[in-house]
């Protein structure tokens, strides 16, 4: 297949594929509807009933025996009764053909008249069935709808598919069902319909509304603990796997040990006193832990930019409120660019998708650092890790060991032995 | 061969318009109505189950044994019309299809509206999932009631008398907000409610026929009580870390009662059971 049909090929396709529209009367239209059946038909997907325009009843007669067996002496399965019924109701002329068990079957509008009793089930196909006169039986119309007038009868049950049933005065001995057709309702009929440009307004007002928020909260923390934000960054910068690994499994851990405190708390009688503020206790600290190590992490991005940049001679001042300022650009440019390209269909999600995915990476690394470094109270893991092969004895000499003064520490030969 | 390039984009917008406008389509919404005419009957057995979306129950016309318009998601429920032997359910069913759906907007609400007969000796059972109902039970001929939620804001009313002596309404809620208005109407002779967390609204107003009792049990949440002046009350509760305003009880060793207790013509005793929360009182004239 040439490049150019292929082109052509997945056009059509791409039309086939597409929902049809409610009501297909024109020949377009119809042909359209035939064409989607037939490549459905071929791909297994249920094929969509025909649309027939109410009002435009077929000349009334009777439907020959001889096709489909239709079971109406049980109408409590209306779906399953409309999906049988679905195929065969489609054809029409001299194709049309049904097997009513102990009934008949009719075209176009049917009435009984107010002298006339009918023995047996009814099914009425593409037309309105009126009941003056007496039915001994079920009745069931499929595109017409049912009206049992004043004096009229109907023993059994009466089941309108795609129609309506009209109690005028009437007898129905059992039960009335009716069923509409299917409407698909599409994604975006379901929320308010917002313009592209209202829809970029209130997404871009989210956004920088969310990111003035945690900027405030990142400048507070640099303000009252800049101490611990140093050392969570710190942590994050040298001990990156392990502290995205921490937050994995921190978050993991989370809902488990909310459940275990709760449960301990209520098992030990004096605990269950605690219990509401244990668990407030509990939440404000997995929110401090996650923003706050957020913020870590954005402090780290934002502390290795400037120190590269000072590096290569660029001027400026190192300080922890541009590195948090700094850091945080990088989720807000993907979170900025959703807002602008969100309702683009496609591209729209996939921007989102990695804003999220960046955001929920930054938070699970700083979430782990905030735990390995007990949110900021430990040093283990805020400094690189010295293999003992680098550690010469001059470094040594000028760093006290286990707080001993190397100068005072017993034998005067502690030196690791050279390698060589 | 300059065509590549065009083809190439043509075959992609084609096959990403076809994804894209097929999965425009998150729902397929059908209706399903079911109702029976009132043919001598003289007592129904009712259930209702819904599980998500917006349920109305009234009071049927006089012609209509019970009556059902619902509009419902084919994708996840099936709806539901039995009748035998004075037995009817009604309401959705799983379809058993996802249950889980991701999608960019809000769902189409489901919707049912349900008609019970007032001409015949009722009872009731009904059970609620995600749902914001409205349930009008006055004038009917209750003989008992039940009433499950789950995660639901619901308002039940006995705006008018119950028309039929009633053994006793159950409520039970988890996570839910419950108003029960007029349940002086009500005739039940015991009323309980059992709730996880919520909020529960309980009005004892109405036209009090004989003496009730209510059974009241709530671990998590507020409680607001309205009771009739003319009724005496006589409230006992067992509370932890909830609060309680008395407006008006007067404690008389275990119990709260009202002024006048003993002089009033009807009596409501109220076992109160709270864990956390608080617990309001206000009188209605």
């Amino acid at each position: 297949m040439s490049r150019r049909s292929a082109g052509v090929v997945a056009l059509i396709g791409g039309l086939l594929l597409a929902p049809r529209p409610a009501r297909a009367d024109g020949g377009v239209g119809r042909m359209v509807h035939e064409i989607r059946s037939a490549v459905q038909h071929l791909a297994g997907a249920p094929i969509a009933p025909a649309q027939h325009p109410r009002g435009r009843s077929p000349a009334p007669q009777p439907i020959a025996a001889g096709g489909p067996t239709i079971d109406l002496s049980d109408l409590s399965h209306p779906v399953a009764l409309e999906a049988s019924l679905r195929g065969p109701a489609a054809l029409t002329g001299p194709s049309l053909k049904l097997t009513i068990p102990d009934g008949q079957a009719r075209l176009g509008d049917f009435s009984i008249g107010s002298d006339q009793a009918l023995q047996g089930h009814l099914l009425v196909i593409r037309g309105n069935a009126d009941v003056y006169g007496r039915l001994l039986g079920n009745l069931v119309t499929l595109d017409g709808d049912v009206t049992v007038h004043p004096g009229g009868t109907v023993s059994g049950d009466v089941l309108a598919l795609r129609g309506e049933v009209h109690d005028a005065g009437g007898e129905i001995g059992g039960e009335v069902r009716t069923l509409s057709a299917a409407t698909p309702v599409p994604a975006t009929e379901a929320r308010p319909a917002l313009s592209a440009g209202r829809q970029v307004f209130q997404n871009l007002a989210g956004v920088v509304g969310v990111l003035l928020t945690v900027t405030a909260l990142g400048f507070g923390l640099v303000t009252f603990g800049r101490h611990n934000l140093e050392i969570v960054s710190d942590t994050v910068i040298h001990s990156f796997g392990r502290a995205f690994v921490s937050g994995l499994l921190g978050q993991m851990l989370l809902l488990p040990t909310f459940g275990m405190l709760v449960v301990g708390l209520i098992l030990s009688v004096a605990g269950v006193l605690l219990l509401p503020f244990a668990v407030v206790v509990y939440v404000l600290l997995v929110v401090g832990g996650i923003v706050g190590g957020f913020l870590a992490v954005a402090h780290a991005m934002g502390e290795t930019y400037v120190r590269r940049r000072l590096a290569l001679g660029a001027m400026g001042s190192p300080n922890s409120y541009r590195y948090v300022l700094l850091g945080m650009t990088t989720p807000a440019v993907l979170w900025l660019a959703w807002a602008v390209f969100g309702w683009v269909p496609v591209a729209g999600d996939l921007i989102r998708g990695a804003a999220l995915l960046v955001t929920w990476l930054l938070a699970t690394a700083g979430f782990g650092a905030a735990l390995l470094s007990r949110a900021g109270i430990r040093h283990n893991f805020a400094g690189r890790l010295i293999p003992p092969e680098a550690l010469t004895d001059e470094y040594l000499w000028a760093t006290p060991q286990f707080g001993v003064p190397a100068a005072q520490r017993p034998g005067g030969t502690r030196t690791p032995p050279s390698r060589r | 061969m300059h065509c590549a390039p065009i083809c190439v984009a043509v075959a992609t917008v084609g096959l990403l318009t076809g994804v894209a406008r097929t999965d425009a389509y998150a729902q397929t919404m059908r209706s399903f109505g079911t109702a029976r005419q009132l043919h001598g009957e003289t007592r129904l057995v009712a259930r209702v189950d819904f599980g998500a979306g917006s349920l109305r129950l009234a009071p049927a016309d006089d012609r209509t044994l019970y009556r059902m318009r619902v509009s419902y998601d084919e994708g996840r429920y099936a709806p539901v019309g039995r009748y035998a032997d004075s037995h009817v359910t009604l309401g959705l069913a799983s379809a058993g299809g996802k249950v889980l759906r991701v999608s960019t907007g809000q769902p189409v609400r489901q919707t049912a509206d349900v008609q019970l007969s007032r001409r015949v000796e009722l009872a009731l059972d009904v059970t609620l999932g995600a749902v914001e109902g409205a349930i009008e039970l006055g004038g009917m001929r209750l003989r008992e009631v039940r009433l499950e939620l789950g995660a639901s804001r619901t308002t039940v009313r006995f705006s008018s008398p119950n028309r039929a002596p009633c053994e006793r309404a159950d409520f039970s809620a988890g996570a839910a907000e419950l108003s029960i208005y007029g349940l002086g109407n009500s005739r039940c002779s015991t009323i309980r409610y059992a709730g996880g967390v919520g909020t529960v609204t309980l009005d004892f107003g109405g036209e009090w026929a004989a003496d009730a009792r209510a059974e009241v049990r709530m671990a998590l949440g507020q409680l607001h009580l309205r009771l009739p002046k003319g009724v005496g009350v006589r409230l006992r509760m067992d509370r932890f870390l909830a609060s309680f305003d008395p407006a008006g009880l007067v404690r008389r060793g275990d119990a709260y009662l009202s002024p006048g207790y003993a002089q009033a013509t009807h009596h409501l005793d109220l076992d109160l059971s709270t864990t956390i929360g608080g617990v309001t009182i206000a009188w209605l004239p």
